[in-house]
């Protein structure tokens, strides 16, 4: 209790309350730009925390994180390109629902959504951080394997017009994911002897690729004359959610922010995991799944509520074991370290005042990227006006130099182009590309801990069903998928 | 000429003779000196066996399973509003390739503004300042990246 005062305290100085919004500015403008990410934001800006103190200089760095995981749903309602990976899920019914010209209540969504979801998880960190740490624990390689199959099995909700076709997009992602070295034996693998592709196919990369310009492509045929009707302002901004809407969203925003929470606390997994699980989670509890893909506001709740619940639940690891949950906590760890802080179990007892006062500033963060998000949301909205020539010819501009800044590499504009192009194909095919985004992001955590947990248990697969939550996982992965199937056959029968 | 098909026989096809290849590929292009009987071959097996048989599996559901297109092919096919469709969107592709060969000779910003005067065109934009909008996002973008970020571009 003393050092949640003396947190209290040391958060109340008013240079904090200036520096939260700057870093969520900071934020939402890298993740709503396709191929910078809120690490990149992180990373850039940690040079300039040097002369700040430490709480000063971590609420920052986490403002960023925070706005960069909301702001990355702006393009992905918008033009059809999540800014970040944690963001993919949130492309089913977010750009659906723009099209149908409810931009503005889609964006109002994914921010009500995100705060919720950061503050719940911003309340986990402070109350539960441990008993959540002692949980993860209990994971190994069997585990994160079934948490990998369990994601998996949201190929079966996204895949409604052919589950075959879902299956060999996933099975396509699963291939991209192993191209590269391998990172248990060094194995080159599918490089056809280019050392550029040893390091693999970049997710962000991908995305760009998958979405953004198979997006493009896809509107090659659009005609300005005819197709492009200039929406007056006030049309956009009108279409508020509704009391109805709010309270139909309640479920998925709860659900997504613990499957967040929970997903984020488990090192290795983050964000993009947690908004698929939900968003399955939540269109198989809904009782009309059919209207899911095609602009359900409810899909855009579970997907925001979740990726967002990840943010604070990823510093969970981090202080309490020193271990980062994904890729931004390594960089924040990293920060914590230059400010004096060694995250691990240690770190309560000796800075504990400090601590408190960033995980209560992590609340005041969310609450800042409220209010930050409620006044910009409607210039946001204003972007569909943009004649599609113009907004065309910037997000290519915007795709090509993320991709290059990315890695500063000339194979990655070749790789996004190119994935493009296939995607395009694919989409006239009617693939869906979601199974091969799920195959990309899942599939190096699901290699690595397959063969782990067989190296532990010689080989044999009893492993993953013997040991209590790994046969979880795997039960209510199978579960979910035999329950889209029979839902699937009812309906058609129904059809019939 | 008459041709019966549907996505499912056509995606099915290309992706069952990409899995058989990409399999027979496999020792060659995963070379591993691992003994065990999981190695750095496994999981590339998992995935490009599932896309073999998941291919089948699609191809026969094509064939047997879904309606089929008739299409004739003749000559007025060639001239028909949904055959220019098509070619506007290869045009489209063959842009973005000719950047990826040009990016790396005449850099970013000069064939990034070609790139945005070729699709300006392309939709037949004629106000000048629908050109100037992104050509204007170009500048700011390597300002942007190059001068505020220093990040490197092309």
């Amino acid at each position: 209790m003393e050092q949640f005062l003396g947190g209290l305290q040391i958060l109340m100085q008013w240079q904090h309350f200036l520096i939260i919004p700057l870093g969520l500015a900071i934020g939402i403008v890298v993740g709503a730009i396709p191929g910078l990410t809120s690490d990149l934001g992180i990373i850039l800006c940690i040079p300039l925390t040097y002369g700040m103190e430490p709480t000063m200089a971590i609420l920052m760095l986490l403002a960023i994180y925070c706005g960069g995981t909301y702001g990355g749903s702006i393009t992905a309602i918008l033009i059809n390109t999540p800014g970040t990976s944690a963001n993919a899920a949130t492309l089913f019914d977010g750009y659906p629902m723009t099209v149908k010209g409810q931009a503005f209540k889609a964006l109002q969504m994914a921010l009500y959504a995100s705060t919720i979801g950061g503050l719940i998880s911003a309340v986990a960190l402070l109350f539960l951080a441990p008993q959540i740490a002692k949980i993860t624990l209990l994971f190994g390689p069997a585990e994160y394997f079934a948490l990998a199959v369990f994601g998996l099995s949201v190929i079966a909700g996204v895949s409604n017009n052919s589950i075959f076709k879902g299956l060999i997009g996933a099975c396509i992602g699963l291939f991209m994911a192993t191209i590269g070295m391998d990172n248990i034996s060094g194995t080159a693998r599918f490089t056809f002897g280019s050392n550029r592709l040893m390091s693999g196919i970049d997710l962000i990369i991908a995305l760009i690729g998958l979405f953004a310009i198979s997006e493009i492509m896809m509107k090659s045929q659009y005609d300005p004359k005819k197709d492009h009707k200039t929406i007056s302002a006030s049309a956009i901004t009108k279409d508020k959610i509704t009391k109805d809407e709010y309270r139909r969203c309640r479920k998925p925003i709860a659900l997504g922010s613990l499957i967040g929470v929970i997903i984020g606390a488990a090192p290795g997994t983050g964000g993009g995991l947690a908004a698929f699980i939900s968003y399955n989670q939540t269109k198989q509890a809904s009782k009309h799944p059919e209207t899911f893909g095609h602009g359900e506001i409810e899909g855009v709740a579970a997907s925001e509520s979740a990726n967002n619940g990840a943010c604070g639940a990823t510093m969970i690891p981090m202080l309490t074991l020193g271990v980062p949950g994904d890729g931004a906590t390594a960089i924040l760890m990293g920060a914590f370290m230059i400010h004096g802080m060694i995250p691990g179990p240690t770190l309560f007892k000796e800075q504990g005042n400090i601590l408190y006062a960033i995980m209560l500033g992590l609340i005041v963060v969310n609450v800042f990227m409220y209010i930050l998000g409620s006044g910009f949301t409607r210039f946001y909205a204003h972007i569909t006006r943009i004649p599609y020539e113009i907004l065309a010819a910037i997000v290519l501009t915007f795709c090509i130099a993320g991709a290059y800044s990315t890695n500063n590499r000339m194979y990655d504009i070749y790789i996004i182009l190119i994935f493009g192009i296939v995607a395009y194909f694919l989409r006239r095919m009617d693939f869906q590309l979601v199974p091969i985004l799920l195959g990309i992001v899942l599939g190096p955590l699901a290699e690595k801990n397959f063969r782990r947990a067989l190296v532990l248990s010689d080989g044999s697969l009893s492993i993953f069903f013997t040991r209590p939550i790994s046969c979880a996982f795997i039960v209510i992965a199978v579960g979910s998928v035999l329950l889209f199937a029979w839902k699937n056959y009812k309906a058609k029968r129904r059809v019939q | 000429m008459k041709i019966k098909y549907n996505t499912e026989m056509i995606s099915g096809a290309i992706f069952a003779i990409l899995g058989a290849v990409l399999w027979f590929l496999i020792p060659t292009q995963v070379q591993t000196l691992e003994k065990t009987v999981i190695n750095a071959q496994t999981f590339p097996r998992i995935a490009i066996g599932g896309l073999f048989l998941f291919s089948v599996g699609l191809l026969l559901e094509g064939l047997f399973a879904r309606e089929k297109k008739e299409v004739y092919i003749t000559k007025e096919s060639f001239r028909s509003v949904a055959f220019k469709k098509e070619l506007r969107s290869i045009l489209f592709a063959l842009f973005l390739i000719a950047y990826c060969f040009l990016v790396g000779h005449l850099g970013y910003v000069v064939t990034t503004v070609l790139l945005v005067l070729a699709v300006m065109l392309f939709y037949g934009a004629r106000k000048w300042y629908y050109y100037a909008i992104p050509l204007g996002m170009v500048g700011i973008v390597y300002y942007v990246f190059k001068v505020l970020l220093r990040i490197s571009l092309p």
